[in-house]
């Protein structure tokens, strides 16, 4: 198991916390929070060492076009980018379910 | 247009629970931003999950208060550890105590499980017997209805939970059995069972067959809609007469199977179906042999009293004083040859059942006996037979043969003085008002062989022992492991384990009638475990999850 903490700059602001998803096989659990910080904060833990660099691509490109203020906390059991992509981007998606 | 099914089954545990609850009225207690996660996995790097696999929440059922408990069987199998464990028992045991207030209460367990979590063994162990306690009594006030959709099913130690239920709910896709089809490949060979044969897998636990075998109560179809319907008519029609009291209908049909020849899963239905009356009776051939540890303890504590019920060799019982004591010992002579070292199999939960049963019955209207449970055993019984004709429900007998005494006022004393394993040590001992231990290195508690262990939780044995060494008491063998976890009262030195004096005897009886006069000051319930020393110190998870349990609970 590896953790990995990442920053991201943020302008917008989450209204709500999220969770989605479950840590089994190939798949990730996400949980957004709010923060007031006006940066993203991510960790990441994940069951798949040696990925750091991978991590880190894939999470820049997700919020810099998501630039929203939130703590993001990932336990991951071995999902691909795409379905970390698609979690993220689900947990944002049921963020603004309650707008 | 063709009505499409809302699938149950494709569904996670929280949108399972939110499913089953009138909709709009799921309120998850304990839920993923508390930050509660298994204090145990992340110290053995695993990743754990923000609920630890368990979603507990309240709401309405047909427009009646309700607590749902849905496990999550993506997470580590549905595997039950400390928080996951606290988390269901602490539920249930909220449910309980309103509904001897009068509030009721309609629980339910969505169960999708491989049973205890091997990285936290004796964890998951003392929390099955705490969530057996509790439906073994809530029973009493409302049905507590369990519902195995399918994915993993329901095994280990959680299936002897299942068959404390007043109605299950399966489904085609749903399996429910005690021991895995890849562990019992593992422990008995490929003859006994081909764990990658999953059509045979399905004949043998599959929901179909379950319900043919009297094993499971009602067969629906995978939709939301089905489940709800079956749900709510379950509940209308109240209390029935759970399968795990049915002493005599299921010990009876067991002693007429003989597994000399493979029995198919047709033989099997057809077998339950012309269920005669007449007992096919082996009496035992020889006197006891006392070859096993537990047997000689039994001897010595015993002196000499006579055996009651002798058509089950492998279940000692004798009434001494004020006094009856249950042991398990090996019968070579075994019709289940999977069951022939001392281990718990079909016949010994059950006959463990009746004994204990005749004793409750017997003192119904005088002074309760104290049961002692003198615990030597190997484990369950891991075989094909077992698994067809419904080895978790057997155990489940068992367990619901001493709850009930222990309710009824019975002390029950667990006096281990060899292995015990597993889900063997749920079945005989581990429902115990207070345990005695020997301090001795051949005494060990464990869920698992550790070649099994390793192989299921792929992890080589080194790392495997290297790990226990290190994390002791999560998944450590010996005694004091266990022990620091609260749960035994006296670990006792300097008697001879394997051959008892007189001394040690007069030792241990004393140790028992001290335990006897601390019970009756107390509480019947298992409550006890969690507010000893070892338990305040090692189990802070298991208790601050019901105390947080308790803080949301309305």
């Amino acid at each position: 198991m590896e953790t990995y903490v990442f920053e991201f700059p943020a302008t917008k602001t989450l209204k709500q916390r999220a969770h989605v998803g479950v840590v089994g096989s190939g798949d990730l659990e996400v949980l957004i929070q709010p923060n007031n910080e006006g940066k993203v904060i991510v960790e990441v833990r994940t069951g798949t060492d040696g990925f750091g660099a991978v991590w880190k691509t894939v999470l820049e490109r997700f919020f810099k076009e998501n630039d929203t203020a939130m703590n993001v906390s990932i336990n991951d059991f071995g999902a691909t980018p795409g379905m970390v992509t698609f979690r993220l981007a689900q947990a944002l998606e049921v963020s603004k379910r309650y707008d | 247009m063709i009505n499409l099914k809302d699938s149950f089954v494709e569904r996670y545990a929280r949108q399972r629970a939110e499913a089953i609850l009138d909709k709009g009225s799921f309120r998850e207690l304990l839920g993923p931003f508390e930050g509660i996660y298994s204090p145990h996995l992340l110290v053995q790097n695993i990743v754990p999950q923000s609920d630890d696999g368990v979603v507990i929440a309240r709401g309405t059922i047909d427009g009646f208060p309700a607590v749902v408990i849905a496990i999550e069987g993506n997470f580590q199998g549905g595997s039950i550890g400390e928080v996951s464990g606290a988390k269901i028992a602490g539920a249930l045991e909220l449910a309980l105590e309103d509904n001897r207030k009068g509030i009721k209460i309609r629980p339910v367990i969505i169960f999708d499980t491989g049973g205890i979590r091997l990285q936290e063994a004796n964890y998951g162990l003392l929390a099955i017997s705490e969530i057996s306690s509790a439906i073994s009594e809530l029973r009493e006030y409302v049905p507590v209805v369990g519902i195995i959709p399918g994915k993993v099913g329901s095994f280990g130690g959680m299936s002897i939970n299942a068959g404390l239920l007043s109605s299950i709910i399966i489904t085609m896709e749903g399996r429910l059995g005690l021991n895995g089809p890849e562990v019992i490949e593992l422990e008995a060979g490929i003859e006994e069972i081909d764990s990658q044969n999953r059509q045979q897998i399905w004949k043998i636990i599959g929901g179909e067959q379950r319900l043919a075998m009297g094993l499971a109560d009602h067969l629906v179809d995978d939709d939301v809609e089905s489940i709800k319907t079956c749900l709510h008519q379950i509940f209308k029609e109240g209390n029935t007469s759970p399968r795990s009291i049915q002493v005599e209908r299921f010990e009876s049909f067991i002693s007429n199977i003989n597994p000399a020849t493979k029995l198919t899963p047709q033989d099997a239905q057809a077998l339950w179906k012309e269920q005669h009356d007449v007992k096919t009776t082996a009496k035992r051939k020889q006197p006891v042999q006392y070859n096993s540890r537990g047997a000689r303890w039994f001897k010595a504590l015993t002196n000499g009293t006579e055996i009651i019920g002798d058509d089950v060799p492998s279940v000692l019982c004798a009434d001494k004083g004020k006094f009856r004591y249950l042991s398990i010992t090996p019968n070579p002579n075994s019709r289940f040859y999977r069951a022939r070292q001392g281990e718990v199999g079909l016949e010994e939960g059950w006959r463990l059942a009746k004994h204990i049963r005749e004793a409750i019955e017997e003192d119904k209207n005088g002074e309760k006996r104290t049961i002692v449970a003198i615990v030597d055993v190997p484990g369950q019984a891991y075989g094909y037979h077992e698994e067809l004709f419904g080895i978790h429900q057997a155990c489940a007998a068992a367990v619901d043969a001493y709850a009930s005494a222990r309710r009824a006022g019975h002390p029950i004393i667990a006096l281990m003085v060899g292995n015990a394993v597993s889900g063997a040590f749920l079945a005989h001992g581990l429902q115990a008002n207070r345990i005695i231990a020997l301090d001795h290195e051949e005494v060990n508690v464990h869920v698992m062989s550790k070649k099994s262990a390793a192989k299921i939780t792929r992890r080589s044995i080194d790392k495997l022992e290297e790990l226990a060494c290190k994390l002791v008491p999560a998944m450590a063998q010996d005694i004091h492991s266990f022990a620091s976890l609260g749960a035994v009262d006296e670990l006792v030195k300097a008697v001879n384990a394997d051959e008892p004096t007189m001394e040690d005897v007069r030792v241990i009886q004393e140790k028992i009638e001290e335990l006897i006069a601390d019970i009756k000051a107390g509480t019947p319930g298992l409550q006890h475990r969690l507010q000893t020393k070892g338990a305040k110190e090692n189990r802070t998870a298991s208790i601050l999850v019901r105390k947080k349990l308790a803080e949301q609970w309305n």
